[in-house]
């Protein structure tokens, strides 16, 4: 709601406001929903001046319809696909992370999926040459495993810092830093915050179940209401500045073995697609991972990917670990 | 979308009087005087107070973001603790980091407190060693903590270092490092179940900024106070879960290397029994690293289970009087010679990471 | 409130109904008459959106591809519309008609299809509520206009839920009186609504905890929401999938199987002029849209 203030618009001065509050009307909601015949009367106002602030009030207010045509238009002009470095998985996104919507990755501890996310920002940062958003809330983030990818993609080492600075790193251990991060991008200084950079491709959110799953339970509503804010701020900035949002979630387990995303069901309508990563079968230390796609618009669920941490890594001169050659080769 | 009212930090009574009486955007706050909101929420002064204070702070509490490269550099000056076990030293690129969490999970007796008491001591050696010169603070929640112990551990790193001595730096260093400083800079914190654990922590960051030279914090063990005495599971949960973000900003706020303990506890799959960390699937995400500790016969592994900067590895180990070393191998030189190798090893991480990382060190 | 000629006519004359609009959805004949209002319900993954999108390329298609070629409104409150997908259902549907007709090039009449479709975004509910003000202009100016999809309704239940304290007359407050608006539209428009819902859990009891989709079925799918928005209704489909058997061994399953994923629609309707009658209905998901079964 918004509440009504002098000013506001033409004809809302500091008489009417107070005639309004005598009345009742003290947001824009209770004009607009207002009969405003009866309200001119009790007001003593005119009609057609309270119909033109009606008028004003709502133009300023509400959303404006867009045709279709236009929205695919836009759509089809600005919508990318980024590419998570890996090709199985890729192939699993039918070629990446899109732009403008929420993808998740869950998985249980070790399941990589913040591998994929390093990965995701090396690739928009070196191969695109665009910025990326990396907001950090498990103090996972690893600048040298970073550069470590980066060498294994290219061996110029100024290509490696440039990539290494256009990757924007936020560490927020609370959702109230967290939401205060992204109302601060998404009122506009995402596009100024990397400076130089090129624009801003990708928000990652590492891990997203962090900060929220705390809140979450007991018989208060709140952490409710913070999570679906979080999931609000992180759709319109992936809508608005077509930015891809690539966040991360834990699992919880059921007692027969099964493996779901966690954060319950209000939260398993936010991300248009979701991934649910998990270690294969085998050594405690083996890198292989499986990826099963559970929800997408554009690919059958349920289908299955396997990748490999370690393609990652793998300089050109080859591993050293002799180790997981063989389990890979396995 | 802007920023509303519900996102503030703030008592839920205070923001649903805010949204009561229309206040629903920040920018409807922004610039009133506390007596209006006063009058308008119905909120008391020193509410009033509150909120604007909330509302004004917000830019200044987002610190503006670092870029990855400066990341790198900040992560390069941060020394981590060695172990005295090279082959984890080197599976951890170099030691345990500082401004990370470590959980060291085992079944008992493979050696998790051994470790912690290591490390604790580890923490202290001077920097012209190639250490940190700092100092531990020790949560003891089983009542394991043996003094006795680290007394010998103690001992043997004093002796290992002065056998190092090659400057005078390091000997003027050698003159304070004895068993007995080491001992005065371990602050043990005795903590019998879940509600003195919770309300230490949640005064252990003023005692981190009294003492800044403090690296290293241990909880041994995080399971023992959490196992028992709850009612409802999604409690516990709840608890825990904010406990880790409370690690990981202590880590990062105040560059401490956080080591937490963790049992292990049996889950049943189907008619399969498989041993897994205690405290349930989602605490498992609260490390950033996650070590395992496990016998293999008669061997005694350690497994990095999850890392973000490095890739699963197993390396073997052996704890004997002087401590947590490496376990005697055939191909490894005996006696003296790991320990050395250790210290140098460490100290040629940090030199080889402005050039090129070792190849053990990177992948 | 001043109407003009024109726009009282717009206003009066018959919007098409959209009785037809899918029957083999709907119990007997009775699909939605003008004013109704349809709630699709269900928990993730149950094919809410792709039935929503069925009926929407429904609406918008000529008439000569088996459409209705009636105006929609689609308020997006979820920031969910997947456009790329909504193309490519209406790209196949048109190339299935093509191959008896030949009418326009292709884009043109795609180009004309979505223009039929007005997309409004939100992303709160009093900014639901002021829009559903600016679109009665919107209305009225435009008698194609049959239908207003909603996705979702549920969308702001937590923020409202929040924000309104431990009054839970509060807590509805906004809810409640877009439902009294979109009831007011529904008579002088004589629009049909279509709106989904999201199943959610209310004793969120942690989540460590987990319910089998069957045990808490009945909790999961009662209606939640205020008692003007309940009152609006008039069919209620509640989406669910069919627990298959492939979802034990699905990287070893072929294609086809995968493609047999099969949801289900259990439809109740209570208008006003017939006793409440039932039907379910089967279909599965390709790449050109929702199939019956």
């Amino acid at each position: 709601m918004v509440v009504l203030r002098e000013g506001m618009c033409p004809g809302l001065d500091a008489d009417l406001l107070r005639d309004l509050r005598a009345a009742d009307i003290k947001t824009v909601e209770d004009v607009v929903s207002s009969d405003i015949e009866e309200l001119a009367q009790r007001c003593s106002v005119s009609y057609k001046a309270l119909f033109a602030i009606r008028r004003v009030l709502l133009a300023q207010h509400a959303a404006f319809p867009v045709s279709g045509a236009d929205l695919y238009e836009e759509l089809l002009s600005s919508t990318a696909i980024i590419s998570t470095g890996s090709p199985s998985l890729d192939k699993l996104l039918d070629s990446g992370v899109y732009t403008g919507e929420i993808t998740e990755l869950s998985g249980g501890p070790g399941s990589g999926k913040s591998q994929v996310c390093f990965s995701v920002a090396v690739h928009v940062s070196l191969h695109l040459k665009q910025s990326v958003i990396f907001i950090d809330t498990t103090g996972g983030l690893s600048a040298s495993r970073l550069l470590q990818m980066l060498r294994a993609e290219t061996s110029d080492t100024e290509e490696q810092m440039e990539a290494l600075q256009r990757i924007h790193v936020f560490r927020l251990f609370n959702i109230f830093s967290l939401l205060d991060c992204l109302f601060t991008l998404r009122s506009g200084r995402l596009q100024q915050a990397c400076v130089g950079g090129g624009s801003v491709k990708a928000v990652i959110v590492d891990s997203v179940s962090a900060v929220i799953s705390p809140l979450l339970g007991g018989k208060q509503n709140e952490g409710m209401s913070l999570m679906i804010q979080v999931a609000g701020v992180l759709k319109t900035m992936a809508k608005d500045f077509n930015v891809a949002a690539l966040v991360t979630n834990h699992v919880t387990r059921s007692e027969s073995g099964g493996v779901k995303p966690g954060l319950g069901v209000s939260w398993s309508h936010i991300p248009r697609t979701r991934v649910l990563l998990e270690r294969r079968e085998g050594g405690a230390d083996s890198s292989l991972r499986s990826a099963t796609l559970i929800k997408s618009s554009r690919q059958p669920c349920h289908i299955k990917a396997e990748f490999d941490l370690q393609s990652w890594s793998r300089s050109k001169e080859g591993s050293s670990g002799k180790r997981k050659l063989e389990e890979t080769d396995s | 979308m802007q920023c509303s009212v519900s996102s503030l930090s703030l008592s839920p009574a205070v923001k649903s009087r805010l949204t009561a009486a229309g206040f629903s955007l920040l920018s409807e706050l922004q610039g009133l005087p506390p007596s209006q909101i006063c009058a308008e929420a119905g909120v008391s002064q020193q509410e009033a107070l509150q909120v604007l204070q909330a509302v004004r702070g917000s830019p200044v509490r987002i610190a503006p973001p670092l870029t990855a490269l400066q990341l790198l550099q900040e992560e390069q000056q941060q020394r981590s603790i060695i172990s005295f076990c090279s082959q984890l030293d080197a599976a951890l690129g170099g030691g345990l980091p500082v401004g990370k969490t470590t959980e060291i999970c085992g079944a008992p007796g493979v050696g998790k407190t051994q470790l912690c008491l290591q490390l604790a001591v580890d923490v202290q050696v001077p920097v012209c060693f190639g250490g940190l010169g700092g100092q531990a603070v020790f949560v003891d929640t089983e009542g394991s903590f043996l003094l006795q112990r680290v007394q010998d551990f103690a001992g043997a790193a004093v002796k290992h270092c002065s056998l190092l001595v090659e400057d005078d730096e390091q000997r003027v260093a050698m003159t304070t490092f004895n068993v007995e400083t080491i001992l005065s800079n371990i602050f043990l914190v005795r903590c019998h179940d879940y509600v003195e654990l919770l309300a230490e922590l949640h005064l252990l960051p003023d005692f981190l900024s009294e003492h800044p030279r403090v690296r290293l914090l241990v909880i041994d063990s995080m399971a023992f106070p959490f196992r028992l005495h709850f009612d409802e599971l999604s409690q516990r949960t709840r608890l825990l879960n904010g406990l880790a973000q409370q690690f990981i900003a202590m880590a990062s706020s105040h560059h401490i290397a956080v080591v937490i303990t963790n049992q292990m506890t049996t889950r049943l799959r189907g008619s399969q029994s498989q041993l897994v960390p205690a405290l349930g699937e989602s605490w498992g995400h609260a490390p950033t690293i996650r070590l395992l500790l496990q016998w293999a016969g008669t061997q005694r592994l350690a497994v990095i289970f999850k890392s973000p900067g490095h890739p699963g590895s197993t390396v073997e180990y052996q704890i004997n009087s002087d401590g947590f070393r490496d376990a005697v191998q055939s191909e490894q030189p005996p006696s003296k010679r790991p320990r050395t190798h250790t210290i140098q090893s460490a100290a040629g991480q940090r030199d080889s990471n402005q050039s090129a990382p070792g190849p053990r060190h990177c992948s | 409130m001043t109407e003009s000629g024109a726009q009282l006519f717009a206003r009066l004359e018959a919007r098409r109904c959209l009785e037809d609009i899918e029957t083999r959805l709907f119990p007997g004949d009775g699909g939605p008459e003008h004013g109704e209002v349809v709630e699709l319900y269900g928990s993730e993954g149950t094919g809410k959106t792709e039935l929503l999108y069925h009926l929407l390329s429904r609406c918008v298609l000529p008439l000569g591809a088996g459409g209705l070629e009636v105006d929609v409104v689609f308020v997006d409150t979820d920031y969910s519309l997947d456009m790329l997908r909504l193309v490519s259902i209406l790209d196949s549907r048109l190339n299935a008609a093509r191959s008896f007709s030949s009418s326009g090039s292709d884009e043109e009449v795609l180009g004309s299809c979505l223009s039929r479709l007005l997309v409004v975004h939100c992303s709160s509910s009093s900014q639901l509520l002021l829009t559903l003000h600016f679109l009665e202009t919107t209305l009225s100016s435009r008698p194609g206009i049959a239908l207003l999809l909603i996705d979702s309704i549920s969308a702001f239940y937590w923020l409202d839920r929040s924000e309104g304290g431990t009054s839970i007359s509060k807590q509805e407050e906004k809810l409640s009186k877009c439902a009294e608006l979109l009831g007011r539209l529904l008579r002088d428009y004589r629009i049909t609504v279509f709106a989904t819902c999201h199943a959610i859990r209310r004793n969120y009891s942690g989540p460590s905890s987990f319910s089998s989709s069957s045990s808490s079925s009945s909790d999961i799918d009662r209606p939640y929401l205020c008692r003007p928005w309940k009152r609006l209704v008039t069919h209620r489909l509640l989406c669910s999938r069919q627990e298959t058997t492939n979802m034990a061994a699905p990287a070893a399953g072929s294609s086809e199987q995968k493609s047999q994923q099969v949801f289900t629609v259990h439809c109740t309707s209570s208008s006003s002029s017939k006793t409440k009658s039932y039907r379910s209905s089967s279909f599965c998901v390709t790449d050109s849209g929702v199939e019956f079964i």
